[in-house]
């Protein structure tokens, strides 16, 4: 643990970027946990890119590691410090509240980034900035069933689906919007099972093969993000079953390859490096005293094999 | 005449039987249970594909049997399968699958050696130093990948894929990995001298020291064991997904554990067996496949699969004792 916290400070002492100048504002930033995964690693890179860019602000970037202590306590160190803003990828949408209400009440705007806290919270948060995963279950959803359309089949279709880690925002609110939109365009179309996947693409691939075995007919898989998808997509290939359409969010690059085969359908396309630009701008127009929305949402759009090329490969 | 004088043996034999293995009696019986609540449970497709999905873990926990008889702890395997796998994945594309292979097995196994050096030879606590490399060994695989995803770029030009996709004689490359390396280790706890040192050093560490038996060399030896399973099952791993997270193999080591303790072993040490282990395994992969056709909603799964490990491991004690009840333990 002392280890860590003087890593924490040592990475951070060393991250100060850009010109000591009256007019500059500091922004801390503590995120989730770098390194995991790709599109967190992406993220960094592209937040410390953008500040760098950008001569009138001075960031100082924290990882929690995925710790909950860990992370509160950076909000405490980022209150010492006395930066202008804070910007938090949560841990937990729960615990860190206390946290940002105590950087509320020191007058410090916080600015939650990619996934939001937990409702109680957002009296202490200037603004969300980050995707909007309803839209994206959404949007999903049209996809999935413009397919089925085209194919004809949108009367009879049956699909199954496959949810990110029980518990998480995301991982809900994504399959709330599939599951609110699919009737509204396909009303015929069934949805008959739906299991987590736990953002996993060994998970999802165990799981598939239990649905391929139970039922005989699927005509559609919609996953979470593009990691379990393609981990549906190994799991009909080995069984030889063809022709199932799957949908997948938040496009990888094995779901950018598997789309560029013509074996998987379509996704919707959310890039870190638009998140991390939204968030530091949005940190910004908050504190030029511009009027931001509280759900300050960046555009992720549909992805299909028919407009991917408007599209560059995804970096994770 | 000769019924009534054969059947009291052949009964005691069949009790005898049945307080040995128990967890074999309660493996049977969730089978015949999940087959009667769905029909399509018993498909060859279906059994295939479980005993599939289970060798990752089933080739992890062999290794880690050695380990829990020799009386230690190995958390580290987790971590370790997810680093396995990333290094595989990617030498795979700079140097070619013939010494991809190869090179992560040494890489692998250097780091069981040395977990084997401090538990054995320095004689640390093997919880302490397990846990301290669980974190360490995701920190290392992190420092390597970068945190990125790894992929095999050609995924259809290369013969890598067999390890986790092919098959032969119609049965999935996978298991045969795990059946043959079952088959192995279990010749090598039960007929070999090393395996009787393995039992004599976790029942008894001081008296197999005053025995002669070499005690610091067989902790380290399966220490060592246990890494090259954990460097087979990230090679099936990364053959059959082709691609990887960073975090794969995270949470494994408990599920490892989960297994080994189900197939009966002590983790005093001293006591389990590589047969007990792959039931273990089977366990609780046919209770994942059986709640999944069943279609059980999934929050309640967990609760699920906890009641018939507690049932399982209750079966169990209740067979060696031969009754369901005791007063006295």
């Amino acid at each position: 643990m002392k280890l860590y916290k003087a890593l924490a400070i040592t990475a951070a002492g060393s991250l100060f970027i850009g010109v000591a100048q009256a007019e500059t504002y500091k922004i801390g930033i503590t995120q989730n946990n770098v390194g995991v995964d790709s599109y967190q690693t992406t993220y960094e890179q592209a937040f410390i890119e953008a500040a760098e860019a950008n001569p009138d602000v001075e960031v100082v970037v924290m990882d929690a590691g995925g710790d909950v202590a860990r992370q509160i306590q950076q909000m405490e160190d980022l209150i010492q410090q006395n930066v202008d803003a804070i910007i938090i990828w949560p841990t937990n949408g729960q615990a860190v509240i206390p946290a940002v209400r105590k950087a509320a009440q020191e007058d410090i705007p916080v600015i939650v980034t990619n996934s939001n806290i937990a409702e109680e919270g957002f009296d202490f948060v200037a603004s969300f900035s980050g995707p909007d995963n309803i839209t994206q279950g959404r949007r999903s959803a049209e996809i999935m069933c413009e397919k089925f359309t085209e194919m004809g089949i949108e009367d009879e279709a049956q699909i199954v689906q496959i949810t990110g880690q029980p518990g998480y925002t995301t991982a809900i609110e994504r399959a709330q919007g599939f599951e609110e939109r699919l009737p509204e365009v396909c009303p015929e179309v069934t949805l008959m099972e739906t299991q987590p996947g736990d953002w996993n693409r060994e998970k999802s691939q165990t799981v598939m093969e239990a649905f391929l075995v139970k039922y005989d007919d699927i005509d559609g898989v919609y996953a979470g993000d593009d990691n379990m998808g393609v981990g549906a997509l190994n799991a009909a290939r080995a069984a030889g079953r063809d022709g199932i359409i799957f949908v997948g969010a938040t496009n990888f690059a094995v779901g950018y390859e598997a789309m560029e085969r013509g074996e998987y359908w379509g996704s919707i396309y959310q890039s870190p490096v638009d998140d991390a630009e939204a968030a530091l701008q949005t940190a910004i127009d908050v504190l030029n005293g511009e009027d931001v929305p509280f759900l300050n949402y960046f555009d992720t759009p549909k992805i299909t094999q028919d407009n991917m090329d408007e599209f560059s490969k995804p970096v994770f | 005449m000769a019924d009534t004088a054969t059947n009291p043996v052949s009964l005691k034999r069949a009790g005898n039987f049945l307080a040995r293995q128990g967890i074999l009696v309660a493996f049977v019986i969730f089978m015949v249970g999940f087959a009667l609540a769905n029909d399509r449970f018993l498909d060859m497709d279906n059994v295939l594909g479980v005993i599939r999905s289970s060798t990752i873990l089933g080739v992890m926990a062999l290794g880690v049997t050695f380990v829990v008889i020799s009386g230690n702890l190995d958390l580290s395997v987790g971590s370790m399968m997810s680093f396995a796998t990333i290094v595989v994945l990617d030498l795979h594309d700079k140097i070619g699958p013939e010494l991809a292979i190869p090179l992560m097995f040494v890489m692998t196994m250097s780091l069981g050696a040395l977990i084997g050096f401090l538990v054995g030879y320095l004689k640390l606590n093997s919880l302490i130093v397990t846990l301290g490399m669980l974190s360490a060994i995701h920190g290392l695989t992190l420092t390597y990948s970068g945190g990125k995803n790894i992929d095999i770029a050609d995924k259809e030009g290369t013969w890598f894929s067999i390890l986790g996709q092919g098959s032969a004689l119609g049965i999935p490359i996978p298991i045969l990995i795990f059946l043959g390396l079952a088959a192995l280790l279990s010749i090598l706890l039960t007929k070999m001298p090393f395996g009787r040192k393995v039992y004599a050093v976790g029942g008894n560490g001081t008296a197999a020291t005053f025995s002669g038996i070499r005690r610091a060399r067989t902790v380290f030896c399966c220490y060592l064991i246990s890494s090259f399973c954990v460097a087979t099952a990230g090679l099936i791993q990364a053959s059959r997904s082709m691609g990887s997270q960073n975090t794969v193999g995270q949470g494994m080591e408990l599920e490892v554990l989960a297994a080994i303790i189900l197939g009966g072993a002590s983790l005093m040490g001293g006591s389990g067996t590589v047969f007990k282990t792959v039931i273990g395994v089977l366990i609780l992969g046919f209770i994942q496949n059986g709640l999944l056709l069943i279609g059980l909603e999934f929050y309640v799964q967990y609760i699920v699969t906890w009641i018939i490990i507690i049932l399982a491991v209750w079966l169990d004690i209740a067979a060696k004792r031969g009754r369901l009840w005791s007063p006295i333990a």
